[in-house]
């Protein structure tokens, strides 16, 4: 049992993982809270579903809504957040900003689909399970597993080894400086917007597909315990933030198995808390994505 | 949003070919205002948009006459709290003083607490169609419910599962943050206890939770006969999904959060076997449902579930009350006290001395991708 409980909470890190990515990101280069990560991470669910209702085979439709939720991304910061931007308002403005166009996203998906849970037609990605001894894993769980780490892997490379990822990180450091050498601040930022907000579209729907159902507030299911993980992985550190959601989902996985389900996101969080009195920059630190 | 129809039922007497001639009863002309209070939108929004639909769908069906009110005219003032308790209490207070002769509503156990005696002190006649939690009709004189409670059902349903299945040992789980979960609870565990089944573990979830496959491990590793679930439907179709991802295939039963269609369109085969203890079977022969089933799919796009039934039927008793002449919120109190046996789409109904509804139960298992009656 305890070791199909691990593999629980491996692949509960998994979903909780491709969530925060994109969440870290757009901390990590423009030090803002986007409070509207989870409703691009359910529009992109719904539009992926629209698509597959309209006869749209399902990898095309997830590839297409990935793109749109990249491109809401990039709107989103030109309504919400770059007005600001441009009359200095600091980080308390834009938090509120992307918190009225969260309930704006959320609003339209609600006119649009109605209040209802919605699900994706039955397919053999979901249904699929393969026994390993005593273990028992779905096909869904090991792509959004091998999702979340090929993400992390080509993200670091992004950052790391393109001249994108320079600039991104130029932007990151400090963005007059970045300006002063050349850098097209709005640019750099509005792809940073796209890639961010299309990991986290990316989670949306596959996290829809894992679980059989989107409605207009799956966000706020996440959206908490998201914003633990990016603290908890060092705010902005995209390692820090996959690393901080393993240790979330096993956490919280063990906790049931050991204690009992009554207690599992206390002793989680309690946990967290623990992990931050430790180490208060978080697993790895601020610096980690600067310095990557 | 504010839907506010008028019924002209003298007008349209001569429409349509069912339209029968209005019988001319004590209220004949007059009109009563009907105050509804339902969740059209926020977390309940599901729960309210049945409720609103099916008064929609008596409304035009009062002035086509399928439903009689006796020559009267009955005008339903549908409005949207939002799943906001304060605006629960804000519509409560205008129903109090704007001429409303009978509020129906709201939709939540939780909201009817805080609202119910707003509209007792006003001396508003109240029917409740949704709201299971115990103790909601002793709020006032004239609280009336016209939902099976889920200790009136449950209990039947489990019996009825035991012996069936010849259950030795049961898992519960079920949400620990919620009214009526932790009410299921409590009353699956009391039938367990009466039946002397060995519960052999206890899982809890919270509301809106996606996860549930540490729990229904820790359920499998106990290997029960069979599964209590104490849900509503957006975990309950989760909760089955798991549970069979991971290889836990015992018997399942759940009570009257899992009654719903969507339910079964959500969880898919995983539904399947599935015993629900229920107030209300979409399928039931009682005289009207079928064709209520047939306008209300073809005029919504998705078959009624439960609440959309029992706001029906609530319509139903209401015209039936008005028939008999009431039209202002002391008569809709002492009609319903005197009330007869009322023919309504949840069957036969009637009020008992304590202002609950007695009606049967329904105890269904989901075959073949449906609800079907359990045997």
């Amino acid at each position: 049992m305890i070791l199909q409980q691990c593999a629980n909470g491996i692949f509960l890190g998994a979903v909780y993982a491709l969530f925060a990515i994109g969440y870290t990101l757009v901390f990590g280069v423009l030090d803002i809270l986007n409070l509207a990560h989870a409703a691009i991470f359910m529009a992109a669910a719904f539009a992926a579903l629209w698509l597959t209702s309209t006869g749209f085979p399902l990898p095309l439709a997830i590839a297409a809504a990935i793109v749109f939720a990249g491109l809401l991304g990039i709107l989103l910061d030109r309504v919400a957040f770059a007005p600001l931007r441009r009359r200095n308002a600091g980080t308390l403005a834009p938090l509120i900003s992307s918190i009225g166009a969260a309930i704006v996203i959320q609003g339209v998906a609600r006119g649009i689909f109605g209040p209802d849970e919605r699900n994706f037609p039955a397919g053999p990605l979901a249904s699929t399970q393969f026994h390993l001894g005593p273990l028992t894993v779905g096909a869904l769980d090991l792509v959004i597993l091998a999702a979340a780490l090929a993400l992390m892997l080509l993200l670091s490379y992004v950052l790391r080894a393109t001249p994108l990822g320079r600039n991104i990180r130029a932007v990151a450091d400090d963005r007059i400086a970045a300006a002063l050498l050349g850098i097209n601040l709005e640019r750099t930022i509005a792809l940073t917007f796209f890639i961010a907000s299309a990991l986290g579209g990316a989670a949306g729907i596959l996290i829809g597909l894992q679980y059989n159902s989107v409605s207009a507030d799956m966000g706020g299911r996440i959206e908490l315990k998201g914003l633990a993980i990016i603290i908890l992985g060092g705010m902005g550190s995209v390692t820090g933030a996959v690393i901080g959601a393993f240790v979330l989902g096993l956490v919280e996985t063990l906790a049931v198995a050991s204690i009992g389900s009554s207690y599992r996101d206390a002793i989680a969080f309690g946990v967290m808390f623990v992990l931050l009195v430790l180490r208060p920059q978080g697993l790895l630190g601020k610096r980690a994505l600067r310095a990557a | 949003m504010r839907v506010t129809i008028l019924a002209a039922a003298a007008c349209l007497a001569f429409l349509g070919p069912i339209a029968a001639p209005a019988a001319g009863g004590p209220a004949a002309g007059k009109t009563v205002k009907i105050g509804v209070i339902a969740d059209v939108t926020g977390g309940a929004g599901a729960y309210g948009t049945s409720q609103k639909n099916a008064y929609l769908l008596a409304q035009e069906d009062l002035a086509a006459h399928r439903i009689d009110a006796g020559g009267a005219v009955l005008q339903f003032d549908i409005e949207d709290s939002a799943t906001d308790p304060a605006q629960v209490v804000t519509l409560t207070q205008k129903f109090s003083g704007d001429g409303t002769a009978l509020l129906i509503g709201p939709t939540l156990s939780s909201e009817a607490k805080k609202a119910d005696p707003i509209a007792v002190r006003a001396g508003l006649t109240i029917l409740a169609t949704s709201n299971t939690a115990q103790g909601i009709t002793s709020l006032g004189p004239c609280v009336f419910r016209n939902s099976l409670a889920e200790e009136q059902v449950v209990p039947e349903a489990l019996g009825k599962a035991i012996a069936r299945w010849k259950v030795k040992t049961a898992a519960v789980i079920y949400g620990d943050d919620d009214q009526f979960t932790k009410s299921d609870y409590d009353i699956f565990n009391a039938a367990l206890q009466a039946h002397h089944i060995g519960v052999v573990d206890v899982e809890t979830f919270h509301k809106k939770d996606v996860d549930f496959k540490s729990q229904l491990t820790k359920i499998a590793s106990k290997k029960p006969d069979l599964l209590v679930i104490g849900a509503l439907q957006e975990e309950a179709v989760k909760i089955v999904a798991q549970a069979k991802q991971l290889g836990l295939n015992v018997h399942a039963i759940g009570g009257n959060g899992l009654n719903s269609p969507k339910f079964i369109q959500l969880a898919g085969p995983a539904a399947e076997g599935v015993v629900v203890g229920a107030a209300y079977y979409s399928g039931n022969g009682y005289a009207g449902n079928r064709e209520f089933v047939q306008r209300y799919t073809k005029r919504f796009g998705s078959p009624p579930d439960q609440f959309a039934a029992q706001a029906y039927a609530a319509a139903q008793i209401a015209a039936r009350a008005v028939k008999d002449g009431a039209t202002t919120s002391e008569q809709f109190c002492s009609a319903f006290k005197r009330l007869p046996v009322v023919q309504t789409v949840l069957g036969p109904v009637a009020f008992a001395p304590n202002r609950d509804v007695r009606a049967a139960s329904a105890i269904l298992q989901v075959k073949g991708g449906a609800f079907a009656f359990f045997k």
